[in-house]
């Protein structure tokens, strides 16, 4: 049973494609990581799969999944740290796909918030302002946003960066428990060991798949060459997609 | 420029030497509960000369109004207002498309529509009607006008309390939003459409540009006296309150326009915050000072 099922998917920016032609299948309560050279297309990906980026061509099928079914944490989080905001109020965001733009937030919700926050080693930040902390609290509050979603299909992109060796041992160990709870977890990261102690699955990357499948054979030597020998970057000169033309 | 004559409003035809303290009070009430809640929100997303933008995108529409329709206040609100959401609509729009950052979609329209506005009032060869837009004539406050002040704040009101949460996400963070699948950029729209209404409930009494001044300056001040949104947005109204106060009564005993008076006292108390307010004012972080245990 699938999660999410890409169709001959191409996803870029003004025509031109940063990751192209990916056919493939994300296993429903599989950890998933998506690994390759800085510019291979991790982040448009997941761009893709939160429904944030619309495809050039072909398509995302999302089993039926609604936004709200879908937590995603980008890389450039673009949460304005001026904003007059707490960090509990931040959190309490995660619960708009089950309270709306009018439901209000009872006693029970701000116990999930306050327990959320505890997860992620905040408990007693929830009156902190968003500029009175650092930018590793910063994305453990966005991870306790993720955790109080209580979302079937999870995208993490880089979601370890700036954090200290034992919160992303904590963290670690959540989201290892989440395939267990039937969620789909979809993951960029750099850390090889991290992605074998974390994922069962790897889409290596290069612009294009040059392997999807368990994880040691997706990391085998050979396909980490030959990700790391695939082009960095579009041509200024290119032509029209061959394979676009064909069809 | 040449000082304005005092007498009749080239822009309402009422007598603006001596103004009815009543309405004005009424009128500047109005615009504090309406209008300084959204400055709070427009600085928070570093918007601040969106409200001067838009005060002057409402110039074509008031302008045509007046030439068509003469000094009828009910001409002149519905025209300012129909050009105010416009540009509003137009320049959401266009930042939505990510094709230009957001204040230059805003500056496109709002250059264009002071430019048609500036055409449409040299044909009515009456360069003061354009001053009375722009700086207010403190006779327009009439019946009309303290209707559409209070419709504004009551709206601003309503509204704020019922999507409160989603102009702070789509502020905070839109990129949160946009993946939630949340609206964020009707809200975003909504957002605009309130500032507009608050500028054309403001504009004839107190000047189109006074009101930005009203609706910005206490939002400024509110920043040294609270951290989150309710604190800043309460801490903003009190301060409009008091600077329209002063205003008023100072414009009352000197004979003077009250719009620039009430704004001037607003730059007061802006000083007065950024130099007392708890939260950042610069007492607070004098050298020497000590520091906490913790």
């Amino acid at each position: 049973m699938s999660a999410v099922r890409l169709h001959d998917l191409t996803l870029g920016y003004e025509r031109r494609p940063a990751v192209h032609h990916l056919d493939g299948t994300f296993g429903l309560g599989c950890a998933t990581a998506v690994v390759g050279p800085n510019g291979s297309g991790k982040s448009t990906l997941l761009k893709g799969l939160a429904g944030a980026l619309a495809p050039l061509s072909g398509r995302v099928d999302r089993s039926g999944l609604k936004a709200r079914d879908i937590a995603y944490l980008p890389q450039d989080h673009g949460v304005d740290r001026t904003f007059p905001m707490t960090l509990g109020e931040l959190v309490t965001l995660g619960l708009w796909g089950r309270r709306g733009l009018f439901g209000a937030i009872n006693a029970s919700d701000r116990h999930t918030v306050e327990h959320a926050m505890q997860a992620v080693g905040l408990g007693g930040f929830e009156d902190r302002a968003l500029d009175s902390v650092s930018g590793g609290q910063l994305q453990r509050a966005l991870f306790a946003r993720v955790l109080v979603q209580d979302a079937r299909l999870i995208l993490l992109d880089e979601p370890f960066t700036a954090l200290d060796a034992r919160t992303t041992t904590d963290l670690i160990a959540l989201v290892k428990r989440w395939p267990g709870e039937g969620r789909t977890v979809v993951m960029v990261l750099h850390d090889l060991d991290m992605v074998r102690e974390v994922c069962s699955d790897t889409l290596l990357l290069a612009r294009e798949k040059v392997a999807w499948g368990p994880t040691e054979a997706a990391l085998g030597g050979e396909n980490l060459l030959k990700a790391r020998r695939l082009s960095e970057a579009w041509s200024q000169e290119a032509a029209v997609c061959s394979r676009d033309h064909a069809a | 420029m040449q000082p304005r004559s005092r007498g009749v409003s080239a822009l309402t035809g009422l007598a603006d030497a001596h103004f009815a303290m009543p309405a004005a009070i009424a009128g500047a009430l109005a615009l504090a509960f309406g209008g300084a809640p959204l400055g709070v929100l427009l600085i928070a997303r570093r918007m601040s000369l969106v409200g001067d933008a838009l005060s002057h995108g409402i110039l074509p529409g008031a302008a045509l109004a007046y030439l068509v329709a003469g000094p009828d206040p009910v001409a002149l609100t519905l025209g300012a207002l129909g050009a105010g959401f416009l540009v509003a609509i137009l320049s959401s729009l266009l930042a939505r498309t990510g094709r230009l950052p957001e204040d230059a979609s805003f500056a496109v329209f709002y250059l264009s529509a002071l430019a048609l506005g500036v055409v449409i009032l040299g044909r009515s060869a009456n360069a003061e009607a354009l001053l009375d837009l722009l700086f207010g004539a403190a006779g327009g406050l009439d019946a009309t006008g303290l209707i559409v002040s209070a419709i504004a704040a009551s709206a601003t009101l309503i509204l704020l309390a019922l999507f409160l949460r989603g102009f702070l996400a789509e502020s905070a963070d839109p990129v949160f939003m946009r993946a939630s699948g949340l609206p964020g950029g009707l809200l975003h729209l909504l957002l605009m459409m309130l500032v507009a209404l608050n500028l054309v409930a403001g504009f004839r009494a107190f000047g189109a540009l006074m009101t930005v001044g009203l609706m910005m300056i206490p939002a400024a001040s509110a920043r040294f006296w609270a951290r989150g949104y309710t604190g800043q947005a309460a801490a903003a109204v009190l301060i409009s309150v008091l600077a329209s106060g002063s205003g008023l009564w100072l414009a009352q005993a000197l004979g003077w326009e009250p719009g620039a008076i009430m704004t001037l006292c607003a730059s007061v108390l802006f000083a007065a915050s950024a130099l007392i307010g708890p939260n950042k004012g610069l007492l607070q972080n004098l050298p020497g000072r000590t520091h906490l245990e913790g």
